[in-house]
């Protein structure tokens, strides 16, 4: 027996469920991606599928999860390995076809000694502003006015022209003229008017008041699939090569605009086989592993034992001492990260004069690395010290008085009840926690970006992690290569999955202590 | 569980955010730092001011959209208003706080700006992406312009926007310690090392190194020398990223001066971002090598500063500065093309506008009458152009970002004593070349 009103819930639930999916199929629509709007409609038929009938009870539980896991996790990650076999980068983020004509538009060069027009954007009087041919009305510097079109220049009679004191017609009989909002309107016209000039060049605007004549320097021949710059003497001929356009006679020289293609797995091959990224990979991988471990191990080593030490009944103004210790946790880490990369600096740091030491922290491999463990010592033990309170506030107190009775002493009640029982509670945390560390950008980013860099080579960083170097290869250093970053992240994607199929395991080994 | 998902969320929310504040310029442009002055124009439209860090939202119905920093916001919106009502359509000025690499990104998906105002040497860059439009402006207007300015830029002879302001490092000094600026690098460590000596100064010269280096800051010291520099120059005028030139003879000299001046201890890696302006400001430092971008601070420090040109080393001649030039670029995916182009050609150009810049840039205008005109009445303007007369500008070709790395680390070897300078160059014009071939 159903309740009309729990009814009348689930149907508005669906029905917002629905509307929310339409929303999001019109954006797509309007971006034209028909993929994704058949995708958005396939979901929902799925959704009222489950949810309207009666059957499939258990995939009612499981869809929202199960839609937001594809949403935010397989799709980035098919995404990344999809973009990791491709050049995608600076210089290589469009098709072909528009490198030609990006590069084409981008050779018109100003015809030398030619005059240049004041302008004014016309129609044919009683034309539609927004469909009509365009014509531009112009004035040579020496006042003479004419007509301009994709057929050709031809004078106006200066009959009933009227002009602005620099020149531009402002009235002209048989013509309607365009406001600027309606020639701008027209923009995509506007960009394809050449007016032909006997030298071969056409007459361009610029803006909406003037125009020039320019003169495109290269060309395409699609037969030979070759572009061909005029402005150089002799001609220069560029063809195809790495997804680039290259002068066929000297390889040297090459157009900056290049386009995205499908490479395969050369980024992949270019890991394992390049020595500098492959030593490099090694070295960052094991640092990276190292300082994860290092990090879980030292936060939680000191945040327990601040947690047992506070969780003695004997000591008094626990509530002072303990909000104390919550701070670094409360303050903003980035603030933190840049405050501590100021007390490490080897000649202002307030570490090194108070300790009368000069340690280049931040310049030595080894120095950087105890730096950043230090900081993220002092970020990470309240958290630790937190959920180990909690964890052991909620262990019995019967156990305990059990254990004493038996006659354990404090440290075998510590290390057989009282430990086993708060690793139950924080084992899962502490694989979490050693997760995060594992991909702990900001910290390094902050605190050293990686560096200090070795000698020869500085795309590889003696403190650098595997997100921080993935990062430097797809946003910063030499070109942006989103492509080969993208095969990192995927590298990087395999390995943390891997290790964390055995940590999973062990965790369950923890629960059954229960 | 929750919590430390909330504090990763944060952590990583707090990263990003740190990130799009530090990233975008190249390591070493400092054109962004400068907020010196506050705009007095007063304004009918307000700048829309982003939330958080993420890119614009571009307003479909508007007629022209522009994308500038907050500093430049209002005296672009100013002229903005007045363009929009000269001509009937409507203008929004938007602030962004990474326009590099947001205009890059949101063109590549059809959302990007008409124009936007940033810095010459993004030009390879963008062209590369093809994310800017060629902008031709005639002769007679682009004479009215610093010729290097303009030659800023231009990319491969085109040119692609319209200069406002001029940019470049010269020599700071505090005048009660030292009443005349010194004239070559040796009179500077001596009249220096005398007044660490004396008590009055703890240390010499505060110059931005880092333990990563900045190439914008050691450059100088390489194209004091006739041959020294990055990039040879091609015929055309052009820098050719062909012929990487960090280890030539006459650059290995200007290494071996940064050798000697970190062995004195006048030059240290521990001179960064966060502390260079901090040691001239409470007089630890009696000279800095810095922008314009260092004034503000400077006077509120109450600090009586000289700004002179880059001094002369030894073997060579004066150290010649990296020139920055602002501009407007235009959008070759622009929806509003003609408005767009209009408004570059017909109204950057202008004095006034030009003027209003400046009054929140306080960088030597590009257009000749306005720098004329301010240069007069400003004596700081005047000097910080004046020590870059010599400079050239920053390559703007986009081999240049596989040098900022490998070069600035290159330098910070030198000067820490890690390396000797010939083998260190060497290093850093091999990394730069095989990088250059693979982009």
């Amino acid at each position: 027996m159903k309740k009309p009103i729990a009814l009348a819930i689930k149907w508005v639930l669906i029905a917002v469920a629905l509307l929310g999916i339409l929303y999001i199929a019109t954006k797509l629509a309007a971006a034209g991606n028909v993929m994704a709007v058949v995708l958005a409609g396939l979901v929902g038929m799925g959704v009222l599928a489950v949810y309207a009938t009666k059957r499939s009870v258990p995939l009612k539980y499981l869809v929202p999860g199960l839609l937001f896991m594809i949403l935010f996790q397989l799709w980035p990650v098919l995404y990344t390995a999809s973009l990791s076999v491709t050049n995608y980068g600076d210089g290589h983020l469009y098709s072909k076809e528009e490198s030609v004509t990006d590069i084409i538009a981008q050779s018109v060069r100003e015809v030398p000694d030619t005059p240049r027009y004041k302008m004014s954007v016309a129609i044919a009087e009683g034309g539609d502003p927004a469909t009509a041919d365009l014509v531009l009305l112009l004035t040579k510097p020496d006042g003479s006015t004419y007509v301009g079109d994709n057929a050709g220049l031809k004078p106006l009679p200066p009959t009933g022209v009227e002009k602005t004191p620099v020149g531009k017609i402002t009235k002209a009989p048989g013509y309607t003229i365009l406001t600027a909002k309606q020639a701008n309107a027209r923009s995509k016209d506007l960009s394809a008017i050449a007016v032909p000039t006997s030298d071969g060049g056409g007459i361009k605007p610029v803006g909406l008041s003037e125009a020039f004549e320019g003169k495109a320097t290269v060309t395409y021949d699609s037969a030979a699939d070759q572009l061909t710059d005029a402005a150089t003497a002799p001609p220069s001929v560029y063809a195809p090569k790495d997804a680039k356009w290259v002068n066929v006679a000297d390889p040297t020289q090459s157009f900056p605009q290049g386009w995205k293609e499908n490479i395969g797995l050369a980024n992949y091959s270019r890991i394992f086989t390049d020595s500098t990224i492959r030593s490099g990979f090694i070295s960052i991988f094991i640092w990276n592993i190292a300082f994860a471990i290092l990090s879980v191990l030292t936060t939680f080593l000191l945040g327990m034992l601040i947690a047992l030490l506070f969780n003695d009944p004997r000591l008094r103004g626990k509530a002072f001492y303990r909000s104390l210790l919550i701070l670094p946790y409360a303050l903003p880490g980035f603030v933190t990260a840049l405050v501590w990369k100021g007390m490490f600096n080897q000649d202002y740091g307030i570490i090194n004069q108070t300790l009368g030491i000069s340690v280049d922290w931040l310049g030595t491999p080894g120095g950087a690395k105890a730096a950043i463990l230090i900081t993220n010592l002092w970020l990470g033990f309240p958290y630790m010290f937190i959920v180990c309170t909690g964890a052991l506030q909620s262990i019995p107190q019967d156990v305990r008085e059990a254990a004493t009775i038996d006659g354990a002493n404090a440290f075998r009640t510590l290390r057989s009840i009282i430990m086993p029982l708060l690793f139950v509670a924080v084992g899962p945390l502490l694989l979490a926690s050693f997760a995060f560390n594992f991909n702990n950008f900001g910290l390094i980013y902050l605190l050293t970006k990686g560096g200090p860099f070795n000698g020869a080579d500085t795309s590889i960083g003696s403190s650098d992690l595997l997100i921080t170097y993935a990062f430097r290869l797809a946003f910063s250093g030499s070109a942006p290569n989103y492509g080969f970053a993208a095969a990192v992240s995927v590298i990087i994607f395999l390995l943390v999955a891997l290790m964390s199929i055995p940590g999973f395991r062990r965790t369950k080994a923890l629960e059954e202590v229960n | 569980m929750h919590k430390r998902a909330l504090g990763a969320a944060a952590v990583t929310g707090v990263a990003a955010l740190a990130l799009s504040a530090c990233g975008g310029s190249s390591p070493t442009t400092p054109s962004d730092t400068g907020a010196a002055g506050t705009s007095k124009a007063t304004t009918t439209g307000v700048p829309e001011t982003p939330s958080g860090t993420a890119a614009p939202v571009r307003d479909a119905n508007v007629d022209l959209v522009i994308w500038t920093d907050a500093d430049r916001s209002k005296a672009v919106q100013k002229y903005a208003d007045e363009f929009a009502a000269e001509n009937g359509v409507t203008v929004k000025v938007q602030i962004s706080t990474d326009t590099r690499a947001q205009f890059k990104d949101a063109t590549k998906v059809g959302k990007g700006p008409d124009v936007i105002v940033g810095a010459h040497d993004w030009l390879g860059e963008l062209v590369q992406n093809s994310t800017v439009a060629p902008v031709n402006l005639s002769s007679d207007v682009a004479a009215k312009f610093l010729p290097k300015a303009i030659e800023a830029t231009k990319f491969n002879g085109q040119a692609y926007g319209v200069p406002y302001a001029v940019e470049n490092i010269g020599l700071m000094y505090n005048k009660d310690l030292v009443p005349n600026p010194p004239k070559t690098m040796d009179e500077l460590v001596a009249a220096g090392e005398k007044l660490v000596k004396e008590g009055k100064a703890k240390q010499v010269l505060s110059q931005f190194v880092s333990k990563v280096g900045n190439a914008y800051f050691a450059y100088p010291y390489l194209s004091a020398f006739p041959e020294g520099g990055i990039f040879a120059i091609k015929p055309n005028g052009d820098y050719d990223p062909n012929k990487v030139i960090v280890n030539t003879p006459d650059s290995v000299k200007g290494g071996d001066v940064l050798a000697e001046l970190g062995k004195k201890k006048v030059l240290s890696t521990n001179v960064d971002d966060t502390n260079q302006d901090a040691l001239f400001d409470t007089k630890a430092a009696p000279f800095m090598i810095s922008g314009p971008w260092s004034v503000a601070k400077a006077k509120e420090a109450g600090i009586n500063y000289g700004i002179a040109p880059l001094p002369s080393l030894t073997g060579g001649g004066a150290m010649r500065p990296f020139l920055g030039v602002q501009m407007f670029y235009v959008s070759s995916k622009a929806k509003n093309a003609a408005l767009a182009q209009e408004f570059v050609t017909n109204y950057i150009p202008r004095k006034d506008v030009q003027l209003a810049l400046f009054e929140v840039g306080k960088r030597p205008p590009a257009l000749k009458e306005a720098y004329a005109e301010v240069a007069a009445s400003d004596p700081d303007v005047k000097a910080w152009y004046e020590a870059g007369i010599d400079g050239s500008p920053m390559p703007n070709i986009p081999a240049m970002n596989s040098v900022w790395g490998p070069f600035g680390q290159a330098t910070a070897d030198i000067i820490a004593g890690k390396a000797g300078a010939k083998e260190r160059l060497d290093a850093a014009a091999k990394e730069i070349t095989a990088n250059i071939a693979k982009g």
